[in-house]
């Protein structure tokens, strides 16, 4: 009995970290294929979300957010434009994924890299 | 309770949050792409869903969406450089349809040629003739009421300089141009047979136009091309290529009025 519990936490816990285009390895993936240059993204301790981690991509500030649905991602987009503060971002649930980004060094003036850093995990 | 005044405002206290929770600190939302003011740089924010900037959007070029401010004027006339599509004259704007969100039509009220970034929905209301894409539908009456708030559109855009569509071609039957509630005062005058150009647009309208005093009655004749100019401000319009418009456009509408991005 005892090794089926095992068996079945070891499942559990393998199954949380998969990857792909809903994960949080698939988001900074589908950066790099889109030629963008995201950094080392490191855990992160918000109001937003319980699974957070930030960096940056292209001198913007990005935080990533991994929610237990779609539907949780979604609800938390408010919570990412109080992240983002005064500031030019954006906050969009792509999946289970909340990416929020924030130009506080005002790195794109013209958007179009917080653009690429929010639809390109959608495509 | 002696002064239900008091339960009222720290209802309303306590309400107000919450009615703000859509935004924080100064931030103004924003959604799909739209001109930077002047004083933040300039240019064009090509962010094409909903985000956030610390400045404010004005009220004759933006509409208000779901709780984001949408740019309804021509983005060409700030350094758009994207894919766009030229109409002529007022027109209804899904606004849902390329920005997501609830259902919304707002009004685009630009008399002369402009452009958008966006396409109309599909359907009979607008005809796409030498290029540019006239609304021939019924403007309904929230359109004609509204008119008079954001007609002066118009008179903003006028000194602008730059390449605006020069639409040389017959308006289709029923185009709202030609309507009684859609014709602006102070429209310039041409005799039967000239050629007349629409100083607010640089709209090129050939023989057959009819004007009075401070009333424009136009009556589509001839029919030309569609190329690009360059309005100066007057009634200069310098040809460029006989034809324009849709380069490479990102997205199609499929179905009823649905705009699909690829």
């Amino acid at each position: 009995m005892k090794r089926l519990i095992l068996f079945a936490v070891v499942v559990a816990a393998c199954s949380k970290g998969k990857s792909g285009p809903s994960s949080r390895d698939g988001v900074i993936q589908a950066w790099k294929k889109g030629g963008l240059e995201p950094s080392a993204f490191t855990t992160a301790q918000t109001d937003v979300g319980k699974d957070c981690a930030s960096g940056t991509v292209n001198k913007l500030d990005v935080l990533v957010c991994t929610f237990p649905s779609a539907k949780e991602a979604k609800a938390a987009e408010d919570a990412g434009l109080k992240w983002i503060g005064d500031t030019t971002g954006a906050s969009r649930a792509q999946g289970e994924e909340l990416i929020v980004v924030a130009d506080r060094h005002k790195a794109d003036p013209s958007g179009r890299t917080i653009n690429q850093v929010v639809t390109l995990p959608a495509k | 309770m002696r002064k239900p005044w008091l339960l009222i405002v720290l209802i309303c206290l306590a309400a107000s949050p919450a009615l703000a929770d859509h935004k924080y600190g100064k931030q103004v939302r924003f959604a799909g792409i739209h001109p930077i003011p002047k004083s933040e740089g300039g240019g064009i924010c090509y962010i094409e869903g909903p985000h956030v900037h610390i400045y404010a959007a004005n009220k004759l070029e933006y509409r208000v969406h779901d709780d984001d401010h949408v740019f309804v004027g021509d983005p060409v006339a700030y350094g758009y450089d994207g894919p766009k599509y030229a109409y002529k004259g007022p027109h209804p704007i899904q606004v849902d349809a390329y920005i997501g969100g609830d259902p919304d039509v707002e009004y685009c009220y630009i008399q002369g040629p402009h452009y958008h970034y966006f396409e109309p929905a599909d359907g009979p209301d607008f005809k796409l003739v030498g290029g540019a894409y006239f609304y021939v539908g019924t403007p309904p009456p929230p359109m004609i009421e509204a008119r008079p708030q954001y007609i002066g559109i118009n008179a903003y855009y006028q000194p602008m300089v730059y390449t605006r569509p020069v639409v040389e071609v017959d308006a289709p039957v029923g185009w709202i141009g030609a309507r009684a509630e859609f014709v602006g005062p102070g429209v310039v005058v041409g005799a039967p047979g000239a050629v007349v150009v629409d100083h607010r647009g640089g709209a090129v309208v050939a023989p057959g136009v009819a004007i009075g005093a401070g009333v424009q009655v136009a009556i589509p004749v001839p029919t030309v091309s569609v190329g690009i100019g360059v309005n100066v401000g007057g009634p200069v319009v310098v040809h460029d290529r006989p034809v324009i418009i849709h380069e490479a456009p990102h997205g199609k509408f499929k179905g009823h009025g649905k705009f699909k991005r690829h």
